[in-house]
């Protein structure tokens, strides 16, 4: 009996050059693929994901496009498919639908992932048969795209049109880190959100939104006015596979996307080139901590505004174009790690270069998901006062109280007393409101007393201060 | 007419000024022309703040006899829109000049309906008079900068007009059949049809007396931005006419730092009641408090939630929120110093900094990224507490060029820039 033994390289020439030629053979099987059949495998990676955002008054449908990432059926979709302010509870009847079919079924939204920013949702489990997860056309051999390759993807038309998929294609014309390695190609190469391939079929990136287009318009009366252009259907711009395939486990623990890692340091400015090299700061980049938080792990680290941030984990900060990439980068590096974690700064102030261990920690309550409620004979919603709304009003932490106003409807009662959306409530009747409670109970007390003709409220906007009076008949 | 009327028209002038502009990070001149009247025989002309200003560099006036003499600031008030120059005492001496004084009527006398008539130089037409009645003798309109960029309005109410009022007018007089000044020409609705204002007399004599005395009006500031109660009386349980709903409070403020908040009711100043039930009331309030010595502690009356209590606030000096101006034309920089109030209205910690008005394309300012609107908080490290440090850096930056580091807030966003030579 022989005994099995491992090919070693510098044994085995003859076994080198058999695994030489069967991957030679398999590459000239994939190149000898047809186009059209590798476009037709690889359609079912897509999906057409519908839903609609509940508000006050209206059900506003949304339309967007996923690519399948695992047997389960679960999709992403692109991170500005849902609004920053809409909370998950306004989300309802997510749909899958199928291309070139009247296909459909159900779906479950599943929240968004803080790094990649991609909304996962999860097809019923009758479509996952007929979708295939993008996965399969990873080839961890494939060689990354290069300048000028010719790399192609898919389009899906709209609802009336069964959601046909038709076939885009180009060559990339630039490739830039963004902080993301990104590539951009000189046409349309897919839609928004779907996977895009090289020649082979191979899975070489994601399509993001497209980048607006600077154009002249001519009509009879203007001559030549700028406007930019953005296709919403298509796409030339993706992201590398590199920045999309070791993400893709990142589905979020549950629907609300925490924990949120949060630094505290509010309006990082990337210096330019001119003062990096009139601070000694020679090819690196550096950001400007315009102020920070109070309360904030960066505080707390004793990190101070106007400090110019130099160094993360002890790497100069990395030269990005354009210079804003910078603040991106930073932001994804917080993005990446979760509260607890450190994350250690250098820092300039002045002169002198200073080194923290920041333990960054969990972002306080987001707009999205803020205690609100609708009341609609007087016609608003009103919403808990958060910690962002502190920071944009500078209130400091021990003066915010109150009710913010999310919304008004037109001509209600609270229209007509001059109400706006992101008014601040801080009294009601006369009575300091302080918690997002009182001010419930206090407006439903309103609203469920009949013989209530008005009710004064003492609100603030920007600097103003003004006592509104909403009449309720 | 009257020959009170016809001495009245030997005593209005076209005024014209070539000023000062820090526009576009350098000094322009801009030439402007308006009216005034004579007040007195050593030539005293009242006019509009938005006429003549401490921009002026050179002020002309074209005599009723079309002789032309040079004339000097005195003051302005550019909260009641109302300057005073002197003509030339040397010069009307040696050219043996003559003119016509005018004199105030009451215009707290007026009444809606009678017969006034405007005179001026409209679009450069001197000697123009125009006619029509008082619309309303007390209308109340405040505008935050009204007077070229400054804010006028909230000390006093205006007389409205159907006289037919266009530029040029500004600065001329409005009087009365018997040729008695009861106001000055401020304003017009653009694009109206015949709404024009004017200040009155009796806020006018005032001010003259007050800018020839001191060249300049010293007012009080507490912070209080009052509101009309209009018909919240019910609501705060306060008899008719008392008190006036304090809309807001200015942050940093001497009221604030009194612990007054918005949505208080103010019920006597001093001792005195109030009643600012209607817009118009608002000014002659305001009026009580700016009047008051700078430094002084007044006493107020306050309403909150059924309390009252009393409370002392101290007085500071009223500010204007448009600082200084000042022109580094080597950088390309037009600049405003921060103000206090300025600092208060946006938030910022303190009066730090100055604002970008303007920069010149192609210059350091510009090339280096900044832009009007930008707060400059540090120069080559130095805070920029007052116009002066900033004059200092530049001088030694014309005598020595050398790369500057400058860091300026846009927004809220601290953003650092290169200036370089």
């Amino acid at each position: 009996m022989r005994r099995p033994h491992l090919i070693r390289p510098a044994q085995s020439w003859a076994g080198i050059l058999r695994i030489a030629a069967l991957a030679l053979a398999a590459l000239a099987a994939l190149r000898s693929a047809e186009l059209p059949d590798l476009f037709a495998e690889r359609v079912k990676s897509c999906a057409t994901v519908e839903f609609l955002v509940e508000t006050e008054l209206e059900r506003q449908p949304v339309t967007a496009l996923g690519v399948c990432i695992d047997d389960e059926g679960t999709l992403i979709l692109q991170s500005s498919v849902i609004g920053a302010r809409v909370a998950v509870r306004q989300l309802k009847d997510f749909k899958v639908y199928l291309p070139d079919s009247a296909v459909s079924g159900g779906g479950e939204y599943l929240g968004q992932d803080v790094l990649t920013g991609w909304h996962f949702v999860r097809a019923e489990p009758r479509l996952r048969a007929s979708l295939v997860p993008v996965t399969r056309w990873v080839r961890a051999d494939a060689p990354e795209p290069r300048l000028t390759d010719e790399v192609w993807g898919i389009g899906l038309r709209a609802k009336d049109e069964d959601f046909r998929s038709y076939f885009l294609m180009g060559r990339i014309g630039l490739i830039q880190p963004m902080p993301q390695l990104t590539a951009i190609a000189g046409s349309e190469i897919g839609g928004p959100g779907l996977p895009v391939f090289n020649r082979d079929g191979a899975f070489v990136g994601l399509g993001l939104n497209s980048f607006g287009q600077n154009f002249l318009m001519f009509s009879r009366r203007e001559r030549g006015q700028p406007v930019v252009l953005v296709n919403v259907e298509e796409t030339s711009v993706f992201l590398f596979a590199r920045e999309v395939v070791p993400y893709l486990g990142r589905r979020p623990r549950d629907v609300s996307g925490r924990p949120l890692p949060w630094l505290g340091a509010f309006g990082l400015e990337p210096v330019d080139p001119e003062v990096a090299r009139f601070l000694k700061l020679e090819n690196q980049a550096a950001l400007v901590v315009s102020e920070v938080l109070e309360g904030s792990p960066a505080e707390k680290a004793g990190i101070r505004g106007h400090d110019i941030i130099v160094a993360l984990d002890g790497r100069p900060l990395p030269r990005l174009k354009p210079d804003s990439v910078v603040a991106a980068f930073l932001e994804r590096e917080i993005d990446r790690r979760l509260p607890g974690d450190e994350f250690p700064l250098a820092v300039l102030r002045g002169t002198q270069r200073l080194e923290f261990k920041v333990v960054l920690g969990d972002e306080p309550r987001i707009i999205r998901e803020a205690d609100r409620r609708y009341f609609e004979k007087i016609g608003f919603t009103v919403r808990e006062f958060l910690y962002g709304d502190g920071v944009a009003r500078r209130v400091r932490a021990a003066e915010r109280a109150g009710v913010i106003v999310d919304f008004v409807k037109p001509n209600s009662p609270a229209a007509m007393a001059g109400l706006a959306a992101d008014d601040w409530i801080r009294e009601i009747d006369g009575r300091e409101i302080r918690t997002c409670a009182e001010a419930f109970a206090a407006l439903a007390a309103l609203e469920g007393d009949p013989q209530r003709l008005e009710f004064v409220a003492l609100t603030s906007r920007g600097t103003d201060t003004a006592v509104r009076r909403v009449k309720l008949k | 007419m009257s020959g009170g009327f016809n001495r009245l028209l030997g005593a209005v002038v076209r005024i014209d000024v070539r000023e000062i502009a820090f526009e576009q990070g350098a000094r322009r001149f801009v030439a402007g022309v308006g009216s005034g009247v004579i007040l007195s025989k050593d030539g005293l002309v009242l006019t509009n703040a938005h006429v003549a200003s401490p921009h002026a560099v050179e002020i002309s006036i074209t005599l009723p006899s079309l002789e032309r003499v040079g004339a000097k600031l005195v003051g302005w008030d550019h909260w009641t829109d109302l300057a005073l120059i002197r003509l030339d005492p040397d010069e009307l001496q040696r050219r043996h000049l003559t003119f016509q004084t005018a004199s105030f009527g009451n215009s707290d006398a007026l009444f809606p309906g009678q017969t006034v008539y405007a005179v001026g130089t409209p679009y450069g037409l001197t000697r123009t008079v125009t006619k029509g009645i008082i619309s309303n003798s007390r209308r109340y309109f405040e505008d935050v900068e009204g007077v070229r960029g400054y804010e006028t309005g909230a000390f006093n109410t205006w007389l409205q007009t159907d006289a037919a009022i266009n530029p040029g007018n500004s600065g001329g007089p409005l009087v009365t059949e018997d040729g008695k000044v009861i106001g000055i020409n401020s304003r017009g609705f653009v694009g109206a049809d015949n709404l024009g204002f004017a200040i009155p007399a009796n806020v006018a004599r005032r001010i003259v007396a007050g800018l020839v005395a001191e060249g300049t009006i010293v007012r009080s500031y507490i912070g209080l931005v009052p509101g009309t109660l209009q018909d919240l009386e019910r609501f705060y349980a306060l008899a008719l006419n008392t008190g006036v709903l304090i809309s807001s409070v200015d942050p940093g403020s001497p009221a604030a730092r009194a612990g007054l908040r918005g949505g208080d009711i103010l019920l006597a100043i001093d001792s005195k009641a109030t009643d600012g039930r209607f817009p118009e009331q608002l000014p002659p309030i305001q009026n009580q408090i700016a009047s008051l010595p700078v430094g002084s502690t007044v006493v107020l009356g306050i309403k909150r939630s059924g309390l009252t209590l009393t409370v002392p606030v101290v007085t500071e000096r009223l500010e204007s929120r448009v600082g200084e101006e000042w022109a580094f034309e080597k950088w390309g920089l037009s600049v405003r110093k921060v103000s206090r109030a300025y600092a208060r209205e946006n938030q910022l910690d303190d009066a730090t900094g100055v604002i970008v008005i303007g920069v010149q394309p192609g210059y350091p300012a510009a090339v280096a990224g900044l832009a009007a609107g930008d707060v400059v908080t540090r120069v080559d490290q130095q805070p920029l507490g007052t116009l002066d440090v900033m004059k200092a850096i530049y001088q030694r930056f014309e005598a020595k060029a050398e790369p500057l580091l400058v860091e300026a807030r846009r927004e809220r966003r601290v953003t650092l820039y290169v200036l370089k030579p």
